[in-house]
C-alpha cells in the first residue's frame, strides 16, 4: 500500500493546532469512525469532542447524508472514484440541536501506519447565506422599485406631453361653440353644436384620465430616514459587481466618514447609486485600464456623491439630452434611468449633474443632496 | 378688457388667444418673457395669463416683475407642472390662483369677469 506518511507531530501538539483553527477539523477512518473533533467543530455542531469521537461521523449530518455515508466509503474504498476527496462541496451539517446548517466541505486522504485517514475541513455558510440572502432581498426590492419608478416617470412624462395638445383642443372647441352661439339661425346649428359638446366632453374625458394619471405619480415622495449614505454607496457597489465580471477592474473609494446620517429615502438613493455605478461600469469596460472612483463629500449644507469613471467620457450631443425620457443610446432599456434618478434627487431637494468629459477624460456624476430638509409644501 | 398671455407652447398660446377673441376681450400674447417685457406693460384693469416653465425665465419672476408695478393687474398662473414644483416654484409669491393644464373654458372662464 502505497503511503504519504502523516507530519510527523506529536498527538499533542497536533490537537492543539486543529483547536486554534477557525475552521472544522475532523479526522476518522476508513470505518467513518470520528477520530479527531476540534473546538471549531464543537462550536459549529455543538457536541463536545468527548461525545463524538469514536462515533460513526453520521451522527453530524442529516439524514439525506447519513443514510448513504456507509455506502459513499465502501465505493471509494472498492472503486476509487472519487466524488468529495480533493474536490470538495457544499453539504449540509446537523447541529445537535437537530439544526441543519449549510458547510464547505472539503475532505483530504492520508495513509496512515493505522490504516486510511480522512481529513475534513469544514466552513460554516451561515454568515456568507445570509449576505446572500440579503442581497437578493435587496436586489428584488431595487428592481421592484426601479419598475414602480419607471412607470410612473412615463406616466408623468405622457401626461406632461399630451396636456399640451388637449389643452389647445379643449380651449378651440370651446371657442367655436361660443363663435357659434353668437350665429344667427341658430336653429340650423342645433345638430353641430351637438356634435361639438360631444367632442368637448371626450377632451375631457381625456383630460380626466391624464389628471388620475397625474395623480399617482406625485403621490410619492420620499419616505426620508436617517442613512448613511457611504453604507448606501458601497452596498451599491456590492450590488451591481454581482452582474458585472470585469477584468483588473479598479475601484477607488475615497468617502468622508462624516456622511454616516444624512436624511434621505435609502431605497430611493440606493437606486440612485446602483444605476450610476452600472453606468459607470458600462462605460468602463473597453477600458484600457478600467477604473471607477466613488467619493462622499460635505459642504455646510449639501452632501455630495461623485461618480468618475474612466471611459471615453460622453460626446456633446449625447450630454445635452442625456436626463430626458427614453433618450437612451444603450440597446437595451428606455434610457428611463438618468431621467429618474435626477427627480429622485430633486425630489429630495437635491439635484443630479454631470461632468461630460472627453478628450481622455471620463464622465463624472456628482448627486447633491441637502443636509437640511426644506418642509415640503403638502400636495393637494 | 384685455389679456395678456404668455406661453410657450404655440398650441396652447393660439388656442387660449382664439377662445378669450370668441368672449370679446382683446389679447395680446407672448411666447417667451422677454416679448411680454418689451412690449407695453399691462395696466391695472388688465389681466396676465403666465405659464410657468416659460424657456427664458421662471414664471415667479414674471409674477414678481408684474407684481411691483405701481398698478398691477391680476395675474393667473397655467401650468402643466406636477403639484410639488408647482409649490416650489410659486413658495415665495403667495396667494396666487393656478390652473392645471390640461385647461378647460369652464375653469377659465369664470375667473375672468
Amino acid at each position: 500500500m502505497a503511503s504519504i506518511q502523516i507530519p510527523t507531530v506529536s498527538e499533542a501538539r497536533l490537537l492543539s493546532v486543529l483547536d486554534t483553527a477557525v475552521d472544522g477539523l475532523i479526522v476518522m477512518d476508513d470505518q467513518g469512525r470520528v477520530l479527531v473533533f476540534n473546538k471549531a467543530c464543537e462550536t459549529l455542531f455543538g457536541y463536545m469532542a468527548l461525545d463524538v469521537v469514536g462515533h460513526n461521523i453520521k451522527m453530524l449530518m442529516p439524514p439525506e447524508f447519513s443514510d448513504n455515508h456507509d455506502r459513499y466509503i465502501s465505493h471509494y474504498l472498492e472503486t476509487g472514484e472519487r466524488r468529495i476527496i480533493g474536490i470538495g462541496r457544499e453539504v449540509r451539517g446537523k447541529h445537535k440541536d437537530g439544526t441543519v446548517f449549510p458547510l464547505e466541505l472539503s475532505v483530504g486522504e492520508a495513509h496512515t501506519p493505522d490504516g486510511r485517514q480522512f481529513i475534513g475541513v469544514l466552513r460554516d455558510l451561515r454568515s456568507r447565506k445570509a449576505v446572500e440572502q440579503r442581497l437578493n432581498v435587496l436586489q428584488g426590492q431595487l428592481v421592484n422599485m426601479a419598475r414602480v419608478q419607471a412607470i410612473d416617470e412615463m406616466g408623468a412624462a405622457i401626461a406632461h406631453e399630451l396636456n399640451q395638445p388637449l389643452t389647445a383642443v379643449m380651449l378651440y372647441l370651446q371657442a367655436v361653440n361660443r363663435k357659434m352661439g353668437s350665429l344667427d339661425e341658430p336653429e340650423k346649428l342645433g345638430p353641430v353644436l351637438d356634435i361639438l359638446v360631444r367632442a368637448l366632453r371626450e377632451a375631457e374625458r381625456a383630460s380626466g384620465i391624464i389628471q388620475r394619471m397625474r395623480h399617482s405619480v406625485e403621490r410619492r415622495e420620499p419616505e426620508r430616514q436617517s442613512s448613511d449614505l457611504n453604507a448606501l454607496l458601497d452596498e451599491a457597489l456590492e450590488l451591481t459587481l454581482i452582474g458585472h465580471n470585469i477584468d483588473s477592474l479598479e475601484v477607488e473609494r475615497d468617502l468622508d466618514p462624516a456622511l454616516s446620517s444624512v436624511d434621505v429615502d435609502p431605497i430611493q438613493i440606493q437606486q440612485v447609486l446602483t444605476n450610476l455605478i452600472r453606468n459607470a461600469l458600462e462605460a468602463v469596460r473597453k477600458s484600457a485600464v478600467p477604473k471607477i472612483r466613488l467619493a462622499s463629500r460635505l459642504d455646510e449644507s449639501n452632501a455630495y456623491v461623485d461618480i468618475e469613471d474612466s471611459g471615453p467620457g460622453i460626446p456633446l450631443e449625447v450630454a445635452a439630452s442625456l436626463f430626458k425620457a427614453f433618450a437612451s443610446t444603450k440597446r437595451s432599456g428606455l434610457g428611463l434611468g438618468l431621467m429618474i434618478s435626477r427627480s429622485i434627487a430633486q425630489n429630495h431637494g437635491g439635484d443630479l449633474t454631470v461632468d461630460a468629459g472627453g478628450n481622455g477624460r471620463g464622465a463624472t456624476f456628482t448627486l447633491r443632496l441637502p443636509l437640511i430638509v426644506m418642509q415640503n409644501i403638502s400636495d393637494d | 378688457m384685455k389679456v395678456h398671455i404668455l406661453e410657450d407652447d404655440a398650441g396652447v398660446n393660439e388656442s387660449l388667444r382664439t377662445l378669450l377673441q370668441a368672449f370679446g376681450y382683446t389679447v395680446t400674447s407672448h411666447e417667451n418673457a422677454a416679448s411680454f417685457f418689451l412690449a407695453h406693460p399691462p395696466e391695472a384693469d388688465e389681466l396676465v395669463i403666465v405659464d410657468l416653465g416659460l424657456p427664458d425665465i421662471d414664471g415667479a419672476s414674471v409674477i414678481r416683475w408684474v407684481e411691483s408695478l405701481s398698478r398691477p393687474p391680476r395675474v393667473i398662473v397655467i401650468s402643466g407642472q406636477p403639484q410639488r414644483l408647482i409649490d416650489r416654484a410659486l413658495k415665495d409669491v403667495p396667494n396666487i390662483t393656478v390652473l392645471r393644464k390640461p385647461l378647460s373654458g369652464e375653469s377659465l372662464m369664470p375667473l375672468l369677469t
